[in-house]
């Protein structure tokens, strides 16, 4: 589980370096996002450029972390590819989270 | 059960078509999200130069949902013993047809019932963080199929070239359930072992 952690403009951009968040890694992504979002104390951008494909395991863990935001800071998404945009799309999850075309 | 691995675990010729002219992948593999992917992955070249990126991607969100609920729910309730799942997939003239069969156990009926998204509620913690996988299932096939045999679970579908095209295709051939010894005759071939 490869997550990559940098400065943003007035956020931090977590990039996520797997090619699937899927079942065999969703448990382990929404336990290692749930630190980095107590830590930081700001909003998140998560940068999924490199997510070639999701499930709904991954997409539940992508909503478990935004569930555990501190209070008034927002998860935000970022470079969605073809596949994990459908399952933003046909779960209507794209009217839930902000998601950017670029970081 | 063990022999399902000696039918399985390895891709066909591409010449390969039961019959049929069109390609196919047959599978076997124990019931993990680590072979789940794995398998997923190995399908995906298969059929990379048969068809499209979009039908590859809606077929890979099906099969990994229909898939990683057999490892999920699947085993005994003792945990003792994990299924074994046999995956079936053939090019047809407007879809990707699929097959898996698994000894785990027996498919809750609900399952089945059409579907529709999980509430969403309206405050963030409301937000449901599952429930997803059946209604995904439902959403990006056609002729869905279940039944039950004896110990197995017989799962079958198509992903269809066309989103939305396909429902009264004679083309995309599992509207009904199919007979097992002549349409499917890897899986009869499993039954027998």
């Amino acid at each position: 589980m490869q997550l990559t952690i940098s400065a943003g403009d007035g956020a931090t951009v977590v990039t996520v370096e797997e090619k699937r968040l899927d079942a065999a890694i969703a448990t382990h992504f929404k336990d290692r996002m749930r630190e980095i979002v107590v830590a930081q104390k700001q909003p998140i951008i998560l940068d999924l450029h490199n997510v070639d494909f999701m499930d709904s395991s991954g997409l539940g863990a992508v909503i478990a972390v935004h569930k555990a935001m501190p209070a008034g800071m927002a998860l935000e998404l970022a470079q969605l590819t073809p596949n994990v945009d459908r399952v933003f799309k046909l779960t209507r999850m794209d009217s839930v989270f902000t998601i950017h075309a670029a970081v | 059960m063990g022999d399902m691995t000696h039918i399985g675990a390895k891709m066909r010729d591409p010449t390969d078509d039961l019959g049929c002219g069109q390609p196919v992948f047959v599978t076997s593999f124990m019931a993990t999200p680590l072979a789940v992917r794995a398998t997923l992955t190995a399908l995906l070249k298969r059929f990379h130069d048969e068809v499209s990126d979009d039908v590859l991607g809606r077929l890979q969100l099906v099969l990994a949902e229909v898939l990683n609920n057999v490892a999920e729910h699947g085993a005994s309730e003792d945990g003792s013993y994990g299924p074994q799942i046999h995956l079936c997939v053939t090019r047809h003239p407007r879809g990707l047809a699929c097959a898996i069969t698994d000894d785990g156990v027996s498919l809750p009926a609900n399952c089945l019932s059409p579907r529709s998204l999980p509430q969403l509620g309206t405050l963030t913690e409301e937000l449901p963080e599952g429930g997803f996988g059946w209604f995904l299932i439902q959403d990006l096939t056609h002729a869905l199929c279940y039944y039950r045999e004896e110990s197995h679970n017989f799962l079958a579908f198509c992903v269809p070239f066309t989103p939305g095209a396909a429902t009264d295709s004679a083309d995309c051939p599992r509207r009904k359930c199919p007979d097992v010894a002549t349409d499917w005759p890897d899986l009869a071939a499993v039954r027998r072992c």
